[in-house]
């Protein structure tokens, strides 16, 4: 197990030098430059060699990239070029505090909710309940990310005017009463991307839920309590609801995950100033080093919540031997 | 294992989970208490000075997020915007687009038109109360010239001056053009004798520093020390950005203490219905509603021109449009005035040359090759293409893709109707777009000018005469080159006039552009503001702008 985790974390370098110069590459290759775009309409071609020049962009890739990777490992990922006289790094870092606060939004509305639905599904099961709770978050989940996004702008914000159609307030606003008692209310701003987030990840919480929660039924020790003559109340929530919520642990990273690759179509629509609509800008005008620390933090994100749901799946189900294979 | 065992594990992996959350917010979140806290030590020191007005004459309006708000580095519209108002130069321009002293008190030109002395205003200061000097001026633009800045503009402004190329390109070590005389007086010197080259120093490349701040200061761009009317008192990514008034402004405070820009997205609109913005700009989603005078925006509504215009371009090196009858025919075959009343529902104004208005030059009467299908056809058949030598034409523009620009649906329509031509329509990002036009790889594409200073050779001369290296057209005409060398220095304005309209008829008949639209702002304006000032370009607006009291 040890062994398998140090094997897991040492590759993870390795990934990260594949993934970043994979992108440091096509961003290169592909059409226009930062210098291009920074130009505008103003564009005399010699000026503009010169600045390629002395910003070494004519440098062959291998010597560019290794001059990044020597920068980014001492923490260093250059000025954006699209927020000049800003670091890299002070650029996304708010971002990233705001797609953090959603994401963590979202998992919390995810959670419960998936768990009381995948409870219900259980308890139910035979019934019409069970299977119209697993179709309706089906649906959800199958909805595309866009058309949510636009139907709620459309009925919520345009139509019925009550909530705004992008931009961002932070999580919660105070309001006080009579100067005296501070009441929290979710800041308007919240609702719409909150529901796009929430919504395809309800079923996978639910299922796996609905499911452990049968198996766990079937096992002696929930035999044993009930022939103890507990009640049934006390039965589902003492053993069989606490030993089927472990297994969600491992779910968690990747709902996390998930949230954040998604962010960057729903983000760039609703406005919000997070790192998936600076991902989906600093593309557009080829900001070569946002691009660049972007990639580092998606993928990075991605292989340690893949990694900590793996070790996760392990410690729940010591069938699961992942050091084996 | 036991299952006891396995809940104690699985528990200390959540404890950890919720602890590297937690800790990570809690890094960010003293981060943000911090930014709080410089905010608040700003409003301190705002509130410390009794002349402005903390609470009220603000101005609560839309704003983009500025790519710089270095004065020596900005390219785009957004950022200038910013600029103006929190920087300022020797000269700047006024309401009325007329070129006028500004931390100068006066200026004096050579007879030869080559030499200019500036003579600093007493009261010219900085955001911190410091006088400008000479020596600030010479600095500046020493600055925004200077190899190690990378500027991309600098030299397409200040070229002019005599040694900026050699020193922009590091072959001299000293500006040789500009010189302190004394404490108060700069002495400009330019390469031959430009009666626009005073519009061209209002442009940010010429605006003034502080160099002790610069120096001293790696961040200075978020709190710059500069000589505008308003000084950046806020700037939060991503969100607002708010200026303040200058107490230490000549022109003493304005009726607007404070603007504050929002920047998120979302409709502006929905925001000024709602009482968050005292201004918004009209989409033509809601053009509608803001004409219609029972609708409750009627009232607040405004248009103004801006001196921008839209245009097609031709490669003119490029088969078919080597040959100046197929872009001529070309001309002729899209009815401007119906698109822009029904595609556009007239927020558009169809462009009557090449010369928006407000440049002077531009007159109201439409010289532009008119909609003529006949004509057109007619013109056509003079070309040596037919449709068994056509080759394949691709139109290029900006966009994500989806559909083409509404004009761009109907040109390709009254293309196809009227000459019988297959316009195959290619959308690419910005970047994209740019390196086809640099690499001259397109055909023909779709593009706008919006002029920096009011002056025909910001457009004729810069985009059109055959040496330009901004004439991505590639057309080169030598009596039009000519004319347009020959207004370059000529200082009788009404000449001056005559030879840059003779220019631009030339150029509509020769075709290399179809001038399609001139700009147009639509916009609400609240009942808070009294007077509100659209320029039409970049200009310091906020001075101009009277809030009710």
């Amino acid at each position: 197990m040890l062994q398998y985790t140090i094997r897991r974390i040492s590759v993870l370098p390795l990934l990260l030098l594949v993934i970043t110069f994979s992108t440091f590459c096509l961003t290169r290759w592909g059409p226009g430059d930062p210098i291009s775009v920074i130009a505008g309409q103003v564009r005399d071609p010699e000026v503009l060699a010169q600045i390629r020049e002395a910003e070494g962009l004519n440098d062959p890739i291998y010597v560019q990239y290794i001059r990044w990777l020597g920068d980014a490992s001492r923490g260093d990922f250059g000025e954006s070029y699209i927020r000049r006289g800003f670091t890299t790094w002070e650029v996304i870092s708010p971002r990233l505090w705001v797609t953090g606060q959603l994401g963590l939004a979202a998992l919390l509305i995810i959670f419960p909710i998936g768990i009381f639905a995948g409870g219900l599904g259980a308890r139910f099961r035979g019934s019409w309940l069970d299977p119209t709770i697993t179709l309706s978050l089906l649906f959800a989940a199958a909805l595309p990310g866009i058309l949510v996004v636009a139907v709620l702008q459309w009925l919520f914000a345009v139509q019925l005017s009550l909530l705004p159609v992008g931009g961002w307030g932070g999580w919660i606003d105070i309001y006080w009463i009579a100067g005296i008692v501070a009441v929290p209310i979710p800041d308007p701003h919240i609702y719409i991307p909150l529901i796009a987030y929430t919504l395809g990840g309800f079923v996978g919480v639910a299922r796996l839920v609905r499911a452990t929660v049968l198996e766990v039924n079937r096992t002696d020790y929930v035999r044993t309590a009930r022939a103890k003559g507990l009640s049934e109340g006390v039965v589902q929530r003492r053993h069989v609801l606490r030993n089927s919520l472990l297994p969600l642990v491992t779910v968690v990273a990747f709902s996390l995950a998930g949230i954040i690759e998604g962010s960057i179509i729903a983000e760039t629509l609703l406005g919000i100033p997070g790192i998936g609509s600076f991902l989906f800008q600093a593309i557009g005008s080829r900001d070569y080093n946002a691009i660049q620390a972007l990639t580092v933090i998606y993928s990075a994100t991605f292989i340690i919540m893949n990694l900590v749901a793996d070790l996760a799946y392990s410690l729940v189900d010591p069938r699961i031997q992942v050091g084996d294979t | 294992m036991s299952s006891r065992q396995i809940s104690g594990i699985l528990l200390g992996i959540v404890g950890i989970l919720v602890l590297a959350i937690g800790g990570l917010s809690a890094i960010l979140l003293f981060q943000g208490n911090e930014q709080q806290t410089t905010t608040a030590a700003v409003n301190q020191n705002v509130s410390s000075i009794e002349k402005i007005d903390p609470a009220g004459r603000e101005l609560r309006l839309p704003g983009g997020e500025p790519v710089t708000l270095d004065p020596h580095l900005t390219t785009d519209a957004v950022s200038g915007a910013y600029i103006v108002e929190i920087y300022s130069g020797l000269v700047t321009m006024n309401a009325e687009l007329e070129i006028v002293p500004d931390l100068a008190e006066s200026i004096e030109i050579s007879s030869d038109g080559l030499v200019y002395i500036f003579s600093l205003r007493e009261d010219a200061k900085f955001h911190d109360g410091r006088g400008v000097t000479a020596e600030d001026v010479v600095w500046s633009i020493q600055r925004a010239a200077s190899p190690e800045l990378r500027s991309t503009v600098t030299l397409e402004y200040l070229k002019d001056i005599v040694g900026v190329r050699e020193y922009y390109y590091g072959l001299k070590s000293e500006l040789a053009g500009v010189v302190a005389l004394d404490t108060r007086t700069i002495q400009i010197t330019i390469d031959s004798p430009k009666p626009y080259f005073l519009a061209k120093l209002t442009y940010p490349s010429a605006f003034i520093v502080d160099r002790s701040q610069i120096e001293s200061n790696r961040n200075w761009v978020r709190s710059p020390n500069a000589t505008g009317p308003y000084k950046l008192a806020e700037w939060n990514l991503g969100e607002s950005i708010v200026l303040e008034a200058s107490e230490h402004h000549y022109l003493g405070l304005p009726s607007v203490h404070r603007a504050i820009y929002t920047l998120a997205g979302g409709s502006a609109l929905t925001r000024f219905e709602n009482d968050e913005l005292d201004v918004a700009y009209i989409s033509i989603n809601d053009i509608d509603r803001a004409r219609d005078p029972s609708s409750s925006l009627y009232k607040y509504y405004q248009a103004t021109a801006s001196m921008s215009l839209s245009y097609i371009a031709f490669n003119v090196t490029q088969a078919p449009f080597d040959d100046v009858h197929v872009r001529r025919a070309m001309a002729m075959a899209i009815d401007r005035q119906t698109i822009a009343e029904v595609t556009f529902n007239g927020m558009t104004l169809p462009a009557t040359g090449i010369l928006p208005p407000g440049v002077f030059g531009y007159t109201e009467v439409d010289k532009t090759l008119p909609y003529d299908p006949e004509a057109a056809r007619a013109e056509f058949s003079k070309s040596k293409y037919t449709s068994s030598n056509m080759p394949p034409i691709v139109y290029t523009e900006t966009g994500g893709g989806a559909s083409a620009g509404l004009d761009t649906q109907a040109f390709i329509e009254q293309w196809r109707q009227v000459l019988g031509l297959e316009i195959e329509v290619r959308q690419a990002d910005w970047a994209s777009f740019l390196d086809l036009i640099d690499s001259n790889s397109a055909q023909m594409w779709g593009i706008g000018w919006s002029m920096d200073y009011p002056d025909p050779e910001n457009i004729l001369d810069i985009k059109l005469h055959g040496e330009s290296r901004e004439n991505n057209t590639l057309f080169s005409s030598p009596p039009i080159n000519e004319l347009l060398e020959s207004a370059r220095t000529n200082f009788s304005i009404s000449k001056r006039i005559t030879q840059y309209q003779e220019a631009e008829s030339l150029l509509i008949e020769a075709a290399p552009w179809i001038p399609l639209w001139f700009g147009s702002n639509h916009v609400v304006v609240s009942e808070n503001i009294e007077y509100w000032f659209e320029p039409p370009m970049t200009l310091p607006r906020l001075q101009h702008i009277k809030l009710r009291d």
